[in-house]
């Protein structure tokens, strides 16, 4: 009796051991805003990983080891986001880099990547030079800045037939490069810029700048901020009952519900770019929509969804890549082809762009208080508004 | 014509409105520079403090941001109380090489404050949607053919309504009270005020209690037309110092005229040339009001008050 107890917590012992021998982990680190203005993406974006790395795991991880992912915060500023890449090439030897939010972030990271010959998988990060540098170690899932408009565009050509535009944007990298783009479309659109104002994150007031807005009658009012400038620009033009044809966000703060619910009634049939809504038809895409909800309580932002598959593209690439070599990943991503949970994944070289995804965008309008999908109309999930009622007539 | 004069009379309006919320901000931390001697650089952190003061009761007992009035001011009365008798008072006593420490003490008040709320309600932006968040009063549904339209956002004229009772408030207080009398004759002479009976050292930590409250209220009366998160404060530090500045340091009449001035040129920059240069017009007229006129709005004041 003692001598098959002995036995058999020798064999428990050999297969507990054998066990951590065999099943590595692989230690990501991962740059994030966790603090800082930008907090609230990085938030978003962890989460994300966080069930991504479950899923992944769950089913075995990479070839039999375990992925786990070490989040550090860059506080959403270039420099920290740098020094961090930096350690974690240098000091622990990490053979792919992936995440970060903002674009000024992404662009330091993607030059420390492309220095070091490490691979580097942008999330989110809409700055169009970021992967038009002809770096070749860089790649990015979600479409630039300048795609994103496409499918407002689309929206714009196909119902709405405006003449002129206002385009306000914040002057961080994304609302710059995004502001830029939007008035380059729409004059190859045919149509007149009016008006083309930055502002400072953090502004107060925007009800001087909207009264000029208002006095130049256009047809779109275009703008890009993130949420909470979002949610003021959007109550300051009720406030001034500023009419036109069409509001219109390009993605980022006008996307996600905490636009709604700070905009309240102002935010009643906005338009606004975005890549990606619980209703496309990928595989998994509501799947992970409906984890996030239960578990976190929120709904996840196509930052979310971003991340969450760009976990499964680098799983698919270490798992097809020849060793854990820099260079053998490097290959294995740039021969990817899956969908996702966000989409067709397939890293290009085209338009003069290297290692870029490209991809359909779609068109959100807040109808009834919720963001529904209205454009393109096979994705849809509820028919547009438009023309939209003056303020004036609203209740 | 009649747009442009619209959009005059907006952009007028707008900053009229944001200047009588700058004066209140600014005019806590002009009141504690002229009795302490002092630059309260975590000004703008106990405003975020008591912003969060007002959230919460609105989120857990929808208490409206403007009832946190009489709720969140007179604990960060106490709050500042606190931070200059135990903090400020003894650093204030240490002989150094450095004679500004207080001020290098404060910003590090400051920095623990926000990194405090950072790691208590993270750093997700937090806002207190209020039902009346997009009201506003029209002249065109007064005045039915009027040949322009101009609009008066409800809680932004109400805030700035609340403002200058509170500032009366304050002159009051400061000119007729007793501990008003003391507080001003402390800030005018230190020594001599000891000397006729003023406790100096009561004056200062009562000063320190009444600027916090003072931004405290300002916070209450942002909060529905803004939002708040942790970092926040340095934003609001650094217009408080440059109304205090602009006002002529120490003077409270300067601060709520700095106040307006600041608010009315930024406006008028942000129409007129562009928002983007809303920042840098706040710095060129720091410091243009440095070079040209270093007593600021109060010397202008004084000049007038010497000549009659």
């Amino acid at each position: 009796m003692r001598r098959t107890a002995a036995l058999f917590l020798a064999l428990v012992l050999t297969l507990a051991w054998a066990g951590q021998v065999q099943a590595k982990d692989i230690v990501l680190g991962v740059p994030l805003p966790l603090t800082g203005a930008q907090a609230k993406f990085g938030e978003i974006i962890k989460k994300s990983y966080e069930i991504a790395q479950e899923e992944i795991n769950a089913k075995g991880g990479v070839k039999g080891d375990k992925l786990v992912l070490k989040f550090e915060d860059s506080q959403g500023k270039p420099e920290i986001a740098r020094s961090i890449v930096e350690k974690l090439i240098d000091v622990d030897k990490q053979p792919v880099i992936f995440a970060e939010y903002t674009s000024a972030c992404a662009k330091a990271v993607a030059a420390v990547a492309e220095e070091r010959k490490t691979p580097y998988l942008v999330v989110a990060s809409a700055a169009d030079e970021i992967t038009q540098q002809n770096y070749k170690y860089v790649f990015r899932l979600n479409p630039s800045n300048a795609y994103y408009a496409s499918g407002l565009l689309g929206f714009m050509a196909g119902v709405v037939k405006p003449k002129s535009i206002a385009i306000l944007y914040e002057s961080s990298d994304f609302g710059t490069s995004g502001a830029e783009e939007m008035a380059k479309s729409a004059e190859k659109a045919g149509m007149k810029v009016l008006l083309k104002e930055k502002y400072e994150k953090g502004a107060v007031d925007f009800k001087p700048i909207l009264s000029k807005v208002k006095a130049a009658r256009p047809d779109v009012i275009y703008m890009v901020s993130y949420v909470m400038d979002a949610a003021l620009l959007m109550r300051q033009i009720k406030e001034l009952r500023v009419d036109a044809g069409l509001f219109a966000g390009g993605a980022a703060g006008f996307a996600i519900p905490e636009f709604v619910d700070n905009a309240k009634d102002a935010a009643e049939y906005v338009v606004t770019a975005t890549l990606w809504s619980p209703q496309v038809p990928f595989a998994g895409a509501k799947e992970y929509f409906e984890t996030y909800k239960a578990k976190y309580g929120s709904e996840p932002s196509y930052h979310g969804a971003l991340a969450y598959s760009s976990l499964y593209v680098i799983a698919d690439a270490l798992s097809r890549a020849k060793s854990m070599k820099q260079d053998d990943i490097r290959d294995a991503l740039k021969a990817t082809d899956m969908t996702t949970a966000f989409g067709p994944v397939k890293f290009l070289d085209k338009d003069g762009y290297q290692n870029q995804n490209f991809m359909e965008t779609l068109v959100l309008q807040v109808i009834g208080g919720k963001h529904q999908t209205i454009w393109p109309e096979k994705y849809a999930s509820a028919k547009y508004v438009f023309p939209i009622p003056k303020w004036r007539d609203r209740k | 014509m009649w747009v442009q004069l619209e959009v005059f009379l907006q952009t007028l309006i707008s900053g009229v409105l944001l200047g009588g919320l700058y004066a209140l901000i600014g005019l806590g931390m002009t009141l504690i520079l002229g009795v302490m001697k002092i630059i309260n650089l975590t000004h703008g952190q106990l405003m975020m403090v008591a912003m969060y003061v007002a959230y919460w009761l609105f989120t857990l007992f929808h208490i409206d941001p403007y009832v946190s009035l009489l709720i969140a001011p007179p604990l960060l009365f106490l709050l500042g109380m606190f931070l200059q008798k135990t903090l400020i008072n003894p650093v204030l006593r240490v002989e150094s090489i450095l004679p500004h420490n207080q001020v290098i003490l404060t910003v590090g008040i400051g920095m623990v404050l926000q990194n405090m709320a950072t790691i208590f309600f993270t750093s997700d932006y937090k806002s207190t949607p209020v039902d009346y968040a997009t009201d506003a009063w029209y002249l065109s549904d007064y005045w039915k053919d009027a040949p322009f339209e101009l609009s008066l956002s409800y809680p932004w004229t109400v805030s700035f309504l609340l403002a200058v009772g509170i500032t009366t408030a304050l002159w009051f207080f400061l000119a007729k009270t007793d501990t008003g009398k003391s507080i001003r004759a402390t800030a005018q002479d230190r020594d001599a005020a000891a000397l006729m009976g003023v406790n100096v050292g009561l004056m200062r930590v009562i000063t320190f209690g009444l600027g916090s409250a003072l931004v405290a209220a300002a916070g209450c009366l942002f909060i529905p037309i803004y939002y708040l998160f942790p970092a926040l404060g340095s934003q609001f530090t650094l217009i408080a110092f440059v109304i205090t500045i602009l006002g002529g340091l120490g003077s409270t009449m300067g601060a709520i005229l700095g106040g307006l001035i600041l608010g009315i040129f930024e406006s008028m920059t942000a129409t007129y040339v562009g928002m983007g240069w809303a920042p840098v017009g706040r710095f060129a007229i720091f410091v243009a009001a440095l070079v040209f006129l270093p007593g600021g709005v109060a010397s202008l004041l004084k000049r007038k008050a010497v000549t009659k």
